[in-house]
């Protein structure tokens, strides 16, 4: 492993270790390093089942005592409770050692049923492996083994067999230590002692699958994953999440050629192993008999299936005839955040290169401007978790939107002594572990922003945050220790994004070193903006005006003029003057914020062309739709919120004739004489490392060379920060801190060997990026004047070409005393096709009520739970409220995108908040 | 001079017994086989009609032939199919491909699938050679099914291949004359197999025993051919 070979490679720099002698060889330990993973990283692999590298140790489970002498003569213990110290004898085969191994595996099985035949586990069980390789060859119990009801579920996910738990503690820990949902307990004492929740608490946990996948036997299983296959069936590709853009490297595993199981894979820089229950189990979307299997075409009021060339022709011929009639601005291309990097870099080029047209958005008007995603300094995950660092999230609910970037915050606050400041509009899920959190009214985040970075005195009024709060935060942001980072993101989808790029500039402003590690959700929604699919953006994270000659160059042609955004064509669309739109994957009606002018702009827009696996409401309203391959259906790279660049991997064949984004993109290009020369996904990869001046250097060779089993950071010059201060923190944090210290080195190294290999391209790219950083610190001095911090930290970070300097304040009008705004926030679970389409997922989408401060919901003068009427000037709902302590007054909240209430129809997408009255008594 | 003596073999090999066995004696009757001869597969019932196969795989993954489809499924709780929490719900043998090697006999962790002395059997399409549950599985009376491109003659269908089993878990001495496998078709037990110490103490006309393998090996290849 990489670990191994920097150890190995140089003892000298590693020279605070410890020397201990491993059956009969000395080894170097690292400082405070558990004897159980100094002998594993020495080829010495001690049993276990309790001990799980990412948790702390619990010495619960006794598999891996092993004799041991520090001195005093040879005793039994646990590897995995003790930690190296000097000139520790260690002997894990004798005949002492193998007796207790025996011993405790004999004990272990006197409970555990002869369940393997029927056993999920069976095949890659710890627990069989382990009795096969150390323990007795024989059983002597012959009495009745303990009996309890046979599997329970514990949550709608997740089954318990109690009878096969073998007590390790890993699923309870996991809950309490990792999660933060400590819902999975021991109960009972002694012979008794069993796993259970609490008899009204289910393990409703985003994360319950995990234990599944953790737990050494088959005591948890997972409902998806019952009894439909043995691990002996399967073959498995490594690939990416593309359930949200956290991007957690995933092992697909399939059989006859159907996804079964997805299990998380341990990287270091992103999800340490650990998926969330929507991306482990919505792969069941990908089996679903909905998934479009054949192109449709409209006749009349009916989708009739075609042929794909009947189909390709149709889509042509209105692109052509949109051409001719209004020329390339008629066209729009919406969406993309579902495609492959590859399958974006297709379309862009289609668009952009042979249709002409610039209105293309990744984005639905729910997101950030492109400009401020790429624009700003960039943090990584490790960045923003950095062991006693300081992170500003202003943005959505980690928990609901990015869920193991919020295991992973949570990790830094709870473990690695990180200071967190959360700014938003409601409080979320991870409030509970935000050091303070300031509420604001919807709009006024950047008051908020403002008065946490000291930009405005005390005034009365901060956005609706609480002054002492703010004053707090603020001791904290000035006490922080090293460069701030910030999550930044779009907390409420009913208020403009102008108020978080406000809130943005300020940051960047008053935080000169400041990074951003951007909240954008939609899996590749930042490949798909790398790749150019946003207005006026070309692929890698250039300007149309700024690179348009050389893409004109390469592509034959670009278009002239800057486009529209989602909003600009849906608004275009409803006034009539497009005439075609392209939906690649986007549900407009469902995902955009403002379902009245998605409604108007679809019914109005004279040819819809959609590209989908789903036939979803927008896209049952398409002229043509053509049936698309998805998540481990085809092969590409995906972008992640960080620019990490990682290879997916295809495991099963798409339904029907489905195929990918690509082929169409260059079908339809072919159709209408113009050959892209895309051949594959392989060659598409090609082009874009030649002219994506971002994207240089990063070759697939590199992509898919071992070392890059993360994914790899784009630009590749981009710079790590500095190692961690190892004696800043102690106990598990130091071990955390030192390992993650020695990993990134580690990785940094082979990066850089990586970067060298690719000389020649990373040259160039340094060249260009050189160039364009001069060109850029001009054009920001014509611009006006800029901080000189601010500047130096784009300017050192390499060659990303876009960069945001910052908008004017955005003033809102003060709201009047009736009203209150609208606060739209997403679930995990929602009506988005992965779940709805996923059997054991569908049914956990909550639904939403308006929940409102105390101080207002009194003024109405109802009961917790009455149907309520909503109006906004777009539209009302009936809906019932309840009470939330944690919304602000003068908000209402809602969650979007649930099932029973389209929230979105109260947004007005053009309005800087939505306001909303509250009415009662109506009965009807 | 080689040559000569080469000839002379030849010659003298034409006035010997030959050592055929003929397989369909005179009247059509087959000849007898030895017990332990390998057929085509049945999946067995315990007495109360539940199935024995749980659906655990294990034969489709010892299988060398790679001829067996398993899948297993949740019992349904108001009509169980098998005893416990799992019962096969889809089992395939492709017997164009099964080369009757008992390995599946060995694995099966419940004596669900053992194999009948049958092996005249074939077919004029895939389709009927791929054996489903609807063909594998016994009857009501724990017998096999029998299908018409099957040869069964009566008794025929009493014996099952697993009957080795029933004296030596693992070949190990040390279960000698201990039931461990019930063996029976359907279901029943049957008392144990004399110890092989003892068997090899009785002389046993052993070339008649390796005799019939041959046969049947040679037989088999031909069904497989059609
Ligand atoms: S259920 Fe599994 S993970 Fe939990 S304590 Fe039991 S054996 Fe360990
Ligand atoms: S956090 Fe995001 S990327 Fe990770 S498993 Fe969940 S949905 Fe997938
Ligand atoms: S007898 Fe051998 S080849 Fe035939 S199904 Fe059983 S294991 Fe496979
Ligand atoms: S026949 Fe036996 S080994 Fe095969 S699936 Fe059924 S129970 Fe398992
Ligand atoms: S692994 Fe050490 S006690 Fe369980």
């Amino acid at each position: 492993m990489a670990e191994d070979t920097t150890v190995d490679a140089a003892p000298d720099v590693v020279d605070d270790g410890v020397a201990v002698t491993i059956d009969g060889t000395e080894v170097r330990a690292r400082k405070g390093e558990l004897l159980i993973d100094a002998a594993e990283r020495h080829g010495v692999y001690i049993p276990r089942f309790c001990y799980h590298e990412r948790m702390r140790p619990v010495g619960m489970c006794r598999m891996c005592i092993v004799e041991v002498d520090t001195g005093r003569g040879p005793s039994l213990q646990p590897s995995c409770m003790l930690e190296c110290t000097p000139d520790m004898v260690v002997d894990t085969t004798s005949e002492v050692t193998r007796k207790a191994q025996e011993g405790v595996l004999e004990f272990l099985l006197v409970n555990h049923p002869l369940d393997c035949p029927v056993c999920d586990k069976g095949g890659e069980c710890p627990l069989q492996d382990q009795t096969m390789s150390n323990g007795p060859g024989e059983s002597r119990y012959i009495e009745q083994k303990r009996h309890l009801e046979k599997p329970i579920p514990i949550s709608d996910l997740v089954l318990l067999d109690r009878e096969r738990c073998i007590l390790c503690d890993r699923c309870t820990r996991f809950a309490s230590e990792v999660a933060g949902d400590p819902l999975i307990h021991f109960l009972h004492r002694g012979n008794h002692t069993e796993v259970n929740t609490f008899p009204d608490e289910p393990f409703a946990s985003y994360f319950s699958g995990n234990t599944v996948q953790i737990c050494p036997v088959g005591a948890l299983t997972a409902t998806s994953y019952r009894f439909k296959a043995r691990p002996w069936d399967l073959t498995q590709t490594e690939s990416t999440c593309q359930s949200c853009s956290v991007g957690c490297r995933v092992a697909v595993q399939a059989s006859r050629n159907e996804v079964l199981r997805i299990l998380g894979v341990d990287v270091d820089p992103v999800n340490w192993g650990w998926l969330c229950d929507k991306g482990r189990f919505d792969f069941e979307a990908i089996n679903s008999d909905e998934r479009l299997a054949a192109p449709l075409v409209r006749q009349g009021d009916e989708l009739a299936p075609a042929g794909w060339a009947q189909a390709l022709r149709q889509a042509a011929d209105a692109l052509s005839g949109a051409l001719d009639s209004g020329g390339p601005v008629s066209i729009g291309v919406l969406g993309g955040a579902r495609l492959t990097n590859e399958d974006a870099y297709a379309w862009t080029r289609f668009a952009k290169g042979v249709l002409g047209t610039d209105n293309c958005d990744a984005q639905l008007g729910d997101g950030l401007p492109p400009e401020v995603v790429l624009g700003l300094p960039r943090a990584t995950i490790d960045e923003v978790c950095r062991p006693g660092g300081t992170v500003v999230v202003v943005g959505p609910d980690p928990k609901e939107e990015l869920p193991v970037l919020f295991l992973r915050l949570r990790h830094a606050v709870v473990e690695a002594g990180a200071t967190l400041i959360e700014v938003a509009p409601a409080r979320s899920g991870i409030s509970d572990y935000a050091t303070v959190t300031l509420t604001h009214r919807p709009g006024e985040v950047a008051e908020v922003v403002r008065a946490l970075v000291g930009e405005t005195g005390q005034s009365s009024d901060l956005g609706g945050a609480d002054a002492s709060a703010v004053g707090r935060a603020r001791a904290l942001l000035d006490q922080a220790d090293g460069d701030v980072c910030v999550v930044l993101g779009r907390p409420s989808v009913a208020e403009s994004a102008d108020f978080v790029t406000d809130a943005a500039s300020v940051l960047q402003r008053a935080l000169p070193g400041a990074r951003f590690l951007s909240a954008l959700r939609r899996s590749n929604v930042h490949g798909a903006l790398d790749m150019g699919l946003a207005p006026g953006l070309l692929p890698g994270r250039v300007r149309l005006e700024d690179s348009g000659a050389e893409f004109a160059e390469a592509w034959g042609a670009v278009p002239a003029t800057v486009g529209l955004d989602a909003h600009g064509m849906l608004t275009a669309a409803a006034e009539g003057r497009l005439s075609v739109l392209v939906l690649l994957g986007a549900d407009p009606l469902a995902d955009f914020p403002d379902r009245h002018l998605a409604e108007r702009a679809l019914a109005t827009v004279p040819t819809i062309v959609a590209s989908d696996l789903f036939l979803t409401e927008s896209s049952a309203r398409a002229h043509v739709v053509l049936p698309a391959a998805g998540f481990a259906e085809c092969e590409g790279t995906t972008t992640n919120l960080e620019g990490r660049v990682s290879v997916l991997g295809q495991k099963v064949t798409p339904p029907g004739t489905a195929r990918s984004d690509w082929m169409i993109a260059a079908e339809l290009a072919r159709l209408m004489g113009h050959d892209l020369g895309l051949e594959s996904p392989a060659a598409i990869w090609d082009e874009i490392c030649t002219l994506a001046p971002s994207h240089r250097g990063v070759t697939t060779d590199l992509l898919r060379s071992t070392d890059s089993d993360a994914g790899v950071l784009v630009p590749l010059e981009r710079e790590e920060p500095a190692p961690a201060d190892v004696d800043s923190t102690d106990g598990v944090a130091a071990e955390d801190v030192a390992e993650a210290a020695v990993d990134q080195a580690a990785a940094d190294d082979t990066l850089e060997a990586q970067a060298a290999e690719a000389e020649g391209v990373a040259a160039a790219a340094e060249q260009v990026a050189a160039e364009e950083a001069g060109e850029l610190a001009e054009e920001a001095a014509a611009d006006g004047p800029v901080e000189d911090g601010a500047e130096e930290a784009v300017a050192s970070r390499g060659p990303a070409t876009l960069r945001f300097d910052g908008i004017p304040a955005v003033t809102l009008a003060p709201r009047d005393a009736y009203s209150l705004r609208l606060v739209a926030t997403r679930k995990l679970y929602d009506q988005g096709t992965g779940v709805q389409q996923s059997a054991q997922l569908a049914p956990l989408a909550p639904g939403s009520v308006l929940r409102l401060n105390r101080y207002d919901f009194e003024r109405l003068g109802v009961e917790e739970g009455s149907v309520v009427r909503v109006a906004s000037a777009r539209g009302a709902l009936r809906v019932p409220v309840v009470v939330d302590a944690g919304v602000p007054r003068g908000a209402a909240a809602v969650y979007v995108n649930q099932p029973g209430l389209a929230a979105t129809s109260l947004v007005d997408a053009a309005a800087a908040v939505t306001e909303v009255r509250v009415e009662t008594g109506i009965d009807s | 001079m080689g040559l000569l003596r080469g000839f002379a073999v030849t010659f003298r090999q034409m006035f010997q017994r030959p050592v055929t066995n003929q397989y369909v004696i005179g009247t059509g009757e087959k000849a007898p086989k030895p017990e332990r001869l390998h057929g085509r597969h049945v999946l067995n019932r315990y007495e109360d009609g539940m199935e024995k196969c749980i659906g655990c795989e294990l034969c489709a993954g010892v299988c060398p032939a790679r001829c067996i489809y398993v899948r297993g499924a949740d019992n349904p709780e108001d009509d169980p199919v098998s005893p416990g929490e799992r019962y096969g719900y889809v089992y395939e043998i492709n017997y164009l491909r099964c080369i009757h090697c008992d390995l599946c006999v060995e694995a099966c962790p419940t004596e669900a699938i053992t194999e009948t002395k049958l092996f005249e059997f074939s077919f004029t399409s895939r389709e009927d050679a791929v054996y489903t549950k609807d063909e594998l599985l016994v009857d009501d009376d724990g017998m096999p099914r029998h299908m018409p491109w099957e040869d069964w003659r009566p008794g025929e269908d009493e014996h099952t291949s697993a009957w080795m089993r029933a004296t030596s878990p693992s070949g190990s001495a040390a279960f000698e004359g201990r039931v461990a496998w019930t063996g029976e078709l359907g279901y029943g037990v049957r008392s144990p197999e004399a110890a092989q110490a003892d068997k090899d103490a009785v002389t046993v006309p052993a070339d008649d025993d390796d005799h019939g393998h041959d046969d049947h090996d040679d037989h088999d290849h031909g069904g497989g051919d059609h």
